[in-house]
């Protein structure tokens, strides 16, 4: 083993327009087009083609209201196809990882990893050499930068992301002010709209001012992981890699409807099913829940019908990942916020407090626990067997009209046999 | 996407069954065999008859890798004018082709970077149902 320490380098891998990426993978017809992909239930925009950005619709815009652009432009919508997104994400993951198998996946379309094996000359060019074979090898473009810490990886990638090659690198810059003084406050990482507005407030515009700022100020004005930014700023590493996948701690399962619900027996069925999901979810991770929040609230867009949103917490008894017992707590919560007359357009559950189910036995463990505890077994099997939701509860319904509204979905999944992308031969 | 075949470690015979068969050794995983680069490879299925001479037929399931480079006449799927189509790959000299299979010089399609003619991936396997 050589004994050169190199400098530390973090790159951070973002893929570009994702959503739209895997859209475009197996439909090349929208490969030069403007395409959007909305969120769940169709509600916002989500993902938007560097040409569909350039006709002004912006990031999180409900659907309804950029449909003029959208239809005078012919520009192409998609429902989410999370099945098929997660799939392509799994595999940029694992190709990263014949890089560096230290990566840490920092969101569906996120990475970081370590770079700092390589000499600080060849970086960039090891860069250029993981972009390419992300993109050769799963189709999905990149943008890469490289810097001494994560946050200046986020400045190096702000501006990869403009740059043909799609790969930046600020190691062996020596004076990085000219880069910083052109990235606004508000893009830099772990500065959201509260510290943004405070910094404007005292006169700190941009990520050289705030590079700049001393660390007693900001200490005493704002908390201890601003500082931290600005320590990174100046390129001293504070936020290491979190490589391990630790275990969760929590569980949600929420869902925008299909369709506005009123009803309290419909309200139900959807969150007993995700109570379901959830629960069948810790138990396949051997995990107990300490609590549960349930969460309801109808359309914000909805001008002609009332606005109302609650959520409640409990505690259970004893901590458990019982289908039966979360579903009947559940249901419980349920009837306390529900109020009628209201068109629901989204319910969820939280399931928090995880912890390892073999702690869980306890003075009031008896026989009975065991029998549900085989019987919840026998249900993961012939669940995991026969497909999703073959065995169920009745209180989570049967015909699921107040499923998810896929409208414009491409109904392709590279990650299930019966739902494979079809090729012409001609 | 997991694929078995169990896997039984005594000949099949034409007496009565060994009680044996009951302990199966281990299973035939197709997918490490026919997959070598997970991240990189695709299932697809074919959708048309232009490729019955080279064997592949309207419904065979097609293993495809994108990591490879296309051997001369390997089969390949290919953007050709913004469809992905499945195609041989024909090299003669300095130039690069796509044909359907025949023999016949018209349905060749010249490579073309530039006229959005290229390879997507390499067909490794052809997946088809005889039974």
């Amino acid at each position: 083993m050589s004994s050169i320490q190199y400098t530390k380098k973090i790159a951070l891998i973002d893929c570009n327009s994702f959503y739209v990426s895997c859209e475009r993978l197996f439909n090349p017809k929208i490969r030069k087009k403007p395409v959007v992909v909305l969120s769940n239930n169709d509600g916002c925009i989500i993902s938007r083609s560097n040409e569909a950005k350039l006709l002004g619709i912006k990031m999180g815009e409900p659907y309804f209201k950029a449909k003029d652009i959208i239809i005078k432009n012919n520009v192409q919508v998609f429902s989410s196809n999370y099945s098929l997104y997660g799939d392509l994400s799994r595999r940029v993951m694992r190709t990263l990882k014949r890089f560096n198998s230290d990566i840490e996946i920092y969101s569906i379309d996120e990475a970081f990893m370590d770079l700092s094996n390589f000499p600080d000359k060849e970086v960039e060019e090891v860069g250029k050499e993981i972009r390419n074979t992300v993109l050769q090898w799963t189709g999905i473009p990149t943008s890469i930068g490289i810097a001494k810490t994560k946050t200046l990886s986020k400045v190096a990638n702000h501006i990869a992301k403009k740059k043909l090659s799609g790969v930046t690198s600020l190691i062996g810059i020596e004076n990085i002010d000219p880069i910083l003084e052109k990235i606004d406050i508000n893009d830099i990482w772990g500065v959201g709209k509260q510290l943004t507005k405070f910094y404007q407030k005292h006169g700190i515009y941009n990520a050289k001012q705030l590079k700049n700022k001393s660390n007693t100020w900001i200490k005493k004005s704002s908390n201890v992981l601003s500082s931290r930014t600005a320590m990174e700023l100046r390129g001293i590493s504070c936020i290491g890699l979190e490589t391990t996948t630790s275990k969760r701690k929590s569980c949600v399962v929420s869902r925008s409807f299909g369709k506005r619900i009123e009803s309290f027996q419909e309200l139900k069925e959807a969150v007993a099913s995700y109570c379901l999901n959830a629960s069948e979810k810790i138990r396949s991770e051997s995990l107990v829940a300490k609590a549960i929040t349930i969460f309801v609230r109808t359309s914000p867009f909805q001008r002609n019908f009332g606005y109302y949103s609650n959520s409640k917490t409990i505690d259970f008894a004893i901590a458990t990942n019982n289908s039966i017992e979360i579903v009947k707590n559940a249901i419980s919560v349920l009837e306390s916020i529900y109020k009628n007359g209201y068109r629901y357009q989204k319910a969820g559950i939280i399931l928090t407090g995880l912890s390892n189910a073999k702690d869980k036995s306890n003075l009031f463990s008896s026989q009975k626990d065991e029998r549900i505890n085989s019987l919840m077994r026998s249900i993961d099997n012939t669940n995991y067997r026969y497909g999703r939701s073959t065995l169920s509860l009745a209180s989570a319904g049967i015909h699921k009209k107040w499923n998810m509204r896929r409208e414009h979905s491409s109904k392709i999944d590279t990650a299930d046999f019966y739902c494979i992308p079809t090729i012409k031969a001609i | 996407m997991k694929l078995t075949i169990p896997f039984y470690l005594h000949k099949a015979g034409a007496g009565f069954p060994s009680p044996a068969t009951d302990y199966i050794e281990e299973d035939i995983d197709l997918n490490v065999h026919l997959i070598k680069n997970v991240p990189a490879t695709f299932v697809i299925r074919v959708q048309g008859k232009s490729m019955t001479d080279v064997g592949i037929n309207d419904g065979d399931i097609l293993v495809v890798d994108k990591s490879l480079s296309p051997k001369n006449f390997s089969t390949v799927i290919a953007n050709v004018h913004d469809e992905l189509v499945v195609k041989s790959f024909v090299q003669e000299r300095d130039k690069k082709f796509l044909t359907s299979g025949s023999k016949d010089f018209r349905d060749r399609i010249l490579i073309n970077e530039e006229e959005d003619i290229f390879i997507w991936g390499v067909v490794t396997y052809v997946i088809h149902s005889v039974y």
